[in-house]
């Protein structure tokens, strides 16, 4: 069940009104646990049985925490369940694969059988979450919550369920334990964000995706102008699906009276590669930091104590993506990208005689770069990508101009409202002229669209 | 808070209450005004052998204003499918220019789509053809689509077939018919949506049926707006299908499969619509066929026959005009159903001979005001 099809809004219409009717009620985390499994169980009822059994172990394990003086172990058993799931279910294949290529390079006849197993929506996002309440009361920053449906309802929350944000106990469960009141203003803001998410999955996401799965599709076809704008291309498609996809459930959390944590803050403005991470997929960033960054030694550990930290979390982080090597080899760039301009970022010369927007164009090429390995279908492909484009020479990229305009339309907004100009958008003419925009864009211009989130794959 | 946690750092579009309502009553005028504003600035002025063309069959809210402007004169709308509308002859050589003919005067509207079997006519009927109420109306049954499970939309499997947004998405069931849940409730919207059918209709007339996205690939460097000419697409001047008679097509004697009535869904869906058409008080008159018996093997004639025979007994106990015209002779038909140029001219003629069809379509349309 996707946000931006009919079959969501008739879904919120029925769970809406509801949750307004029962918020002042103890039926509220029921009626809430009720339609999140409903939503997710739209994709596979059976992917039910999984979310249902790793909330009751995370659950049975921080009881048992409260209760005995072996926390460490119940904490162990609750990583070792969830990263144990996590690899099944993502990471099988892979291994398999690459064991069997292994063996067979060796002369081996054995093959491992290949597991037949389907990725269950949304598990990266869920387990995560799902961890975050063992770990935080493990480190005594969080209290056992005592009801199983309350922490059944944030582990499966349905607007931030399936791709986030990653929402961390110390977030989210006071939030369902009080009683955040919904008002008139928390319903216009929801409806806002609700607006701009929508526009930028339908109207730019999903334009983009028909010119880069064309071009992706079949790259030995394609002269280097088309291969450089559609990689362009990707990179703002995953931006407004991913961004859009948090935003629309940023906006529905905020009239459900929740607030959910902002995941990007217009990472493409971003001036240093630290500033691109501080800015992109923020609550997977913080997770990073705060559960494995952090707990490896972080910054404590000397230069280059630091340096070998940061490395394996960029790693990690990449891995976490997809099972694949692209995935690892774009966190491995990341993570060389990340060491190597740390040090650069920190000198006068950089910090001061560097103009801004050169410092910007330098990180959004590096990172448009790396989404080749991430949109690619395999290594051999993203070779032929890069190679193509420096050497397969000058043809008619044929890339729409309406795609471009909005594309620049929106980077102009971003700097915009990074800049003083942005008391533009206190104007309310202004804003009512860009959501009527919007929404009519969408309504005239876009076709119904039911393509699928990309983050929804990991 | 902390940054982490507020809600718009990075989207200045933060709206209000007093601001929602005030994008709201723009977009409730743009949502109501627009496509009536449309019908002002879009010329469309149907001549007497005016049909819709080929290529907007699915363009339903054009159907919907042609509808209202057959409504405005005193006129007999003729509904139907591919044979009312004229699969192997052009504009002028349709049956209702030649009922026109012989009437002398342009009393007959073509309002045929291509490929409108029973459930896609009674969609169309019911969505869009509301501006007909209270008219008298020809309504024509093509006993074709009772020819097969697959025709009758019975087949198991799922198959493509004309109109899919015209049949019922929800109930009753079609087996033939596949799509999901998202699909069948866009298509409800659609339908109920001035706004969405008129944004349809800019796609088919103006974008070959495409989305704007998707045509700018085609053409990455055009204007997308364009295409908006203002001047609808016209039909060519050839018929869609060449015509030849059936015999000259490789198509032999057929054996038909026909689904028995009791178990047709098509011809339910036939009644549904002349249900629909009668409760919006029109008056129906409906032409049965002219079916083409030659093409039929004995055993598939003797079933057609005794099928007929359960539609003309349920005409009849619906106190419904009808007419089963005679077959024509075989070189005029271009295959099971639809006549060439000739058969059409003969079969105006036989059903002019018919005094009740004759007087329904001479009448008057304001005789019937008021009436049931």
């Amino acid at each position: 069940m996707l946000f931006h099809t009919w079959t969501f809004a008739v879904f919120f219409l029925v769970a809406y009104p509801v949750h307004l009717a029962l918020r002042h009620t103890r039926f509220r985390s029921h009626w809430l646990l009720l339609v999140s499994y409903v939503f997710y169980g739209a994709w596979n009822p059976l992917y039910l049985l999984l979310i249902v059994y790793s909330t009751w172990l995370d659950y049975a394990c921080v009881n048992r925490m409260a209760k005995s003086p072996r926390k460490k172990f119940w904490l162990g058993v609750s990583i070792v369940n969830n990263l144990g799931l996590l690899g099944f279910y993502k990471y099988a294949g892979f291994v398999t694969d690459n064991l069997n290529a292994l063996l067979a390079g060796l002369g081996s006849s054995f093959h491992l059988p290949a597991p037949d197993v389907l990725l269950p929506v949304g598990i990266s996002f869920y387990t995560f979450q799902s961890m975050s309440y063992t770990i935080d009361f493990y480190r005594g920053h969080i209290e056992r919550e005592p009801s199983f449906i309350r922490f059944a309802a944030f582990v499966s929350l349905f607007p931030q369920l399936v791709a986030g944000p990653i929402e961390r106990a110390s977030n989210l469960l006071p939030q369902l334990q009080r009683n955040t009141p919904i008002t008139r203003q928390a319903i216009a803001e929801g409806m806002s964000l609700f607006v701009v998410g929508l526009f930028k999955k339908v109207a730019i996401a999903d334009y983009l995706a028909v010119y880069v799965d064309k071009v992706y599709s079949d790259p030995g076809q394609h002269h280097s102008p088309a291969l450089i704008l559609a990689t362009f291309a990707f990179g703002w498609q995953i931006f407004c699906d991913f961004s859009g996809y948090t935003d629309m459930a940023r906006g529905i959390g905020r009239m459900m009276g929740f607030r959910f944590m902002l995941n990007f803050n217009n990472p493409y403005l971003a001036t240093g590669l630290g500033d691109f991470w501080a800015r992109w997929h923020i609550s997977l960033s913080t997770w990073f930091r705060d559960y494995v960054y952090i707990p490896l030694g972080g910054n404590r550990k000397g230069t280059w104590g630091t340096y070998q930290n940061m490395f394996i979390t960029m790693v990690i982080s990449g891995f976490w993506h997809g099972a694949a090597w692209t995935f690892l080899v774009w966190g491995l760039l990341h993570a060389l990208g990340r060491v190597g301009t740390r040090e650069l970022e920190r000198t006068a010369v950089y910090r001061e005689r560097v103009p801004k927007l050169v410092k910007q164009l330098m990180v959004f090429t590096f990172v448009t770069f790396t989404w080749i390995f991430f949109r690619a279908e395999d290594m051999p492909q993203a070779w032929t990508i890069i190679s193509r484009i420096f050497t397969s020479g000058w043809a008619d990229p044929q890339f729409p101009l309406l795609a471009l305009g909005l594309v620049l339309a929106l980077w102009a907004y971003q700097y915009m409202i990074e800049s003083r100009a942005k008391v533009v958008f206190d104007n309310p003419a202004v804003r009512v002229a860009g959501i009527v925009a919007m929404v009519a864009y969408v309504a005239v211009f876009s076709a119904a669209s039911d393509q699928a989130f990309i983050y929804f794959q990991f | 808070m902390n940054r982490e946690h507020e809600p718009f750092p990075s989207n200045a579009l933060k709206m209000s209450a007093p601001l929602w309502c005030v994008a709201g009553l723009f977009l409730l005028v743009l949502y109501f005004a627009v496509p009536r504003l449309w019908k002002g600035i879009e010329q469309f002025e149907p001549g007497p052998d005016y049909r819709i063309p080929y290529s907007l069959s699915e363009d339903y809210w054009l159907y919907h204003r042609y509808a209202g402007l057959a409504s405005q004169r005193d006129a007999i709308p003729i509904v139907g499918d591919s044979v009312i509308w004229g699969q192997y002859v052009v504009g002028d050589e349709t049956l209702s220019h030649f009922l026109n003919a012989e009437l002398g005067s342009a009393r007959c509207v073509n309002m045929g789509v291509n490929g409108t079997h029973p459930a896609a006519l009674a969609g169309l009927v019911k969505h869009y053809a509301q501006p007909l109420k209270d008219r008298r109306v020809v309504v024509h049954l093509n006993p074709l689509w009772m020819s097969s499970k697959r025709h009758d939309l019975q087949d198991e499997r799922a198959r493509r077939f004309n109109h899919p947004r015209l049949v019922p998405q929800f109930y009753p069931p079609i087996p033939s018919y596949e799509a999901t849940f998202a699909e069948r409730i866009g298509t409800v919207i659609d339908r109920e949506s001035s706004l969405l059918s008129w944004t349809a209709h800019l796609r088919v007339a103006y974008y070959r049926n495409k989305n704007i996205p998707n045509w700018t690939l085609e053409h990455p460097y055009t204007n997308p707006l364009q295409p908006i000419t203002l001047e609808l697409p016209k039909d060519g001047d050839t018929p869609p299908s060449e015509p030849i008679p059936w015999m000259k097509r490789d198509m032999g004697i057929q054996d038909f499969a026909w689904v028995p009535l009791e178990d047709s869904l098509q011809w339910g869906f036939f009644r549904e619509s002349i249900g629909v058409l009668r409760n919006r008080g029109n008056q129906v008159f409906v032409i049965l066929g002219p079916f083409n018996e030659h093409m039929l093997s004995p055993a598939s004639l003797e079933t057609y026959k005794r099928l007929r025979e359960g539609m003309e007994s349920w005409l009849r106990a619906e106190g419904l005009d009808y007419v089963a015209p005679q077959v024509l002779p075989t070189e005029l038909y271009a295959d099971a159903s639809h006549p060439l140029r000739e058969g059409y001219a003969l079969l105006a003629r036989n059903l002019l001979d018919d005094p009740t069809f004759q007087e329904f379509v001479t009448a008057p349309q304001a005789a019937l005001s008021g009436s049931p």
